[in-house]
């Protein structure tokens, strides 16, 4: 027999519940109905009818397809980027000694302090300065390192044996074939951890890509969203129809890989 | 330095000195990559923000040195000003709520739980969407059909709101909508926190006679003291630069009621072009933000 405390307490959990996934639903819900039957009092759960092609005719009411493609691509190559410089910065930090190690560690540390909103003027200054305003390289490059994965990296790696490395010297292994064929393989979960990190926050960046995007063919999901959602007399079915259509690769990541998923962003919680 | 010792006596001096400057050189060279980003892309734009915060600045004619005219233009503005009292409301209104229920929900999922990761997903989902398809959605809730006064006010006898277009309510709306999508965040976050506490000091307060209520004030919330400090910086940090929401959902509107400090910054460089009075903005935000974090840290520490 449940305690009366324990029953409360599933209540609770439950009316959580109910508040967590009622936005969800509505946004289902709306996707399939004609535009007269969103406004009803009560609120029409279950569409009269499934209008499927609100998928389809929100996904063309911009080039979408273009958008979704310039989020896949741009994600995915931040996210290798990252994997490449910080597991080469992480490695250096941890198990190399030379001059000015520690001001490298500590300036990299120091910058997870700083608000991104304080740099966007000057960021946006030196990559003009590169010349890569309203281009690719000028989405993925200035994202490319992350402070947070640096530290997370070289955590994991301090615990890899100095004896380790050292046997794969008098093996005869050259540096870079050492940091390939043994660091890397023993961080497979902490690049997991952070691959899954960077992804899902790049997926959901806006203030950049609105900064340095120009033309309509760079745009990012994001970006073609909130222009969808700003354009005269919203059509909210396709809105919410092309919503859903551009949260399902991170929901759909996240649903498989719950684990890991929460591991990462508790991970970002260790570090305090 | 197992390989140096294998080696002959004769030239060990030497050897060992060349291995480890060779050691060092690739330890640099595996930095390197990282370090040019930080450089280019962290460094030269903290030093250029302060720097631009001292000459007036259009981003197209070359900057003019003005001394501290941009900070003396920034804090007569009134709009700062409200911009500033928007951000704090934001933040407190926003986190205070989320971090007490979020230790309340984490409360109640390190108990005896059934179901307890299905609880944890769910709550987790709004976390993982994207900001603005959040905003999308909630702004169609904040219709004056749309959920919320439909669902919840009507039934309740509060009437209707017109949440986005008054400037008492839409900044509560995006308040309530913030708390919806941050609190499975700040649940995971106390939930591992609250898991590290070791069970044996809850068992000998047990033997000590101690009720739950006394148990969570002398154990569980002294040894979370950390977690909480480091739950709040991080809201803290995140709040003040709180920007997709006041972007998408309100413009910024009704009458400034939304406009938050990023979103006066972003106008103000890129609207109308002040590069050097949004720099002293973010000079301001940025030394402002270090001494909350720094005063945290002190009132963290005395309390120990």
């Amino acid at each position: 027999m449940p305690s009366a405390g324990m029953i409360l307490v599933h209540v609770l959990l439950l009316a959580g519940v109910v508040v967590m996934i009622t936005p969800f639903v509505y946004m289902i819900s709306t996707s399939f109905k004609t535009m007269n039957d969103v406004f009803t009092v009560p609120v029409q759960w279950i569409p009269r009818t499934l209008e499927w092609h609100n998928f389809v005719d929100g996904w063309q009411a911009q080039p979408f397809g273009r958008y979704f493609f310039n989020s896949v691509f741009v994600a995915t190559a931040v996210t290798m980027l990252n994997l490449i410089t910080c597991s080469l910065a992480a490695y250096s930090f941890a198990k190399f000694r030379y001059v000015f190690r520690g001001l490298f560690f500590s300036l990299v540390l120091m910058t997870l302090m700083v608000p991104y909103v304080a740099l966007i003027v000057p960021l946006f200054l030196v990559v003009r300065d590169l010349g890569w305003v309203n281009s690719y390289v000028g989405l993925i490059v200035p994202a490319g390192t992350s402070a947070f994965g640096i530290f997370l990296l070289r955590q994991h790696m301090l615990s890899i044996p100095d004896e380790l490395l050292a046997s794969a010297r008098i093996d005869g292994a050259s540096e870079p074939r050492i940091y390939w064929q043994v660091i890397l393989p023993l961080s497979r979960n902490a690049l997991s951890a952070l691959a899954i990190f960077i992804f899902t926050w790049n997926w959901d960046s806006f203030l950049w890509p609105l900064l340095v995007v120009q033309s309509e063919s760079l745009r990012t999901l994001p970006l073609g969203i909130a222009s969808f959602n700003s354009s005269y007399s919203t059509n909210y079915p396709e809105l919410m129809a092309v919503a859903l259509l551009a949260m399902l690769p991170v929901l759909t990541l996240f649903l498989l890989m719950q684990r890991n998923f929460i591991e990462a962003m508790t991970l970002s919680g260790v570090k305090g | 330095m197992q390989t140096v010792a294998a080696r002959p006596q004769a030239p060990r001096r030497r050897l060992r000195f060349t291995w480890a400057k060779k050691q060092a050189l690739w330890g640099f060279v595996f930095a390197l990559p990282a370090l040019i980003l930080f450089a280019l892309f962290s460094f030269i734009p903290i030093a250029r923000t302060f720097y631009f915060s001292f000459f007036r600045y259009d981003m197209l004619t070359p900057a003019t040195y003005v001394g501290l005219h941009n900070f003396q233009s920034v804090l007569s503005d009134p709009t700062f000003g409200q911009s500033v009292v928007t951000t704090v409301i934001y933040v407190l209104g926003t986190y205070v709520p989320t971090l007490a229920v979020a230790l309340l929900f984490a409360l109640a999922l390190n108990m005896k739980i059934k179901a307890r990761a299905f609880f944890r997903t769910v709550y987790f989902v709004p976390v993982v969407m994207s900001m603005v398809v959040v905003t999308v959605i909630w702004r169609l809730m904040f219709q004056h059909y749309g959920l919320i006064n439909v669902t919840v006010l009507n039934p309740l006898h509060i009437g209707t709101i017109d949440w986005l277009n008054s400037e008492t309510y839409a900044p509560i709306g995006l308040i309530l909508m913030s708390i919806w999508k941050e609190l499975g965040f700040y649940i995971i976050i106390f939930l591992a926190g609250l898991q590290n506490i070791p069970s044996e000091y809850y068992e000998a307060a047990k033997v000590d006679g101690a009720k739950n209520l006394a148990a969570f004030r002398h154990i569980t919330l002294p040894l979370l003291q950390p977690t909480i400090l480091f739950a709040s910086i991080m809201a803290m940090i995140n709040g003040a630069q709180i920007f997709i929401p006041q972007y998408v959902m309100t413009s910024g509107g009704p009458v400034n009621a939304t406009n938050v400090l990023a979103l006066n910054i972003y106008q103000t460089a890129f609207v109308y072009l002040l590069a050097g009075k949004a720099a002293a903005m973010s000079v301001l935000l940025f030394v402002f933000l270090g001494i909350i974090s720094a005063l945290q840290f002190r009132f963290y520490r005395s309390s120990q």
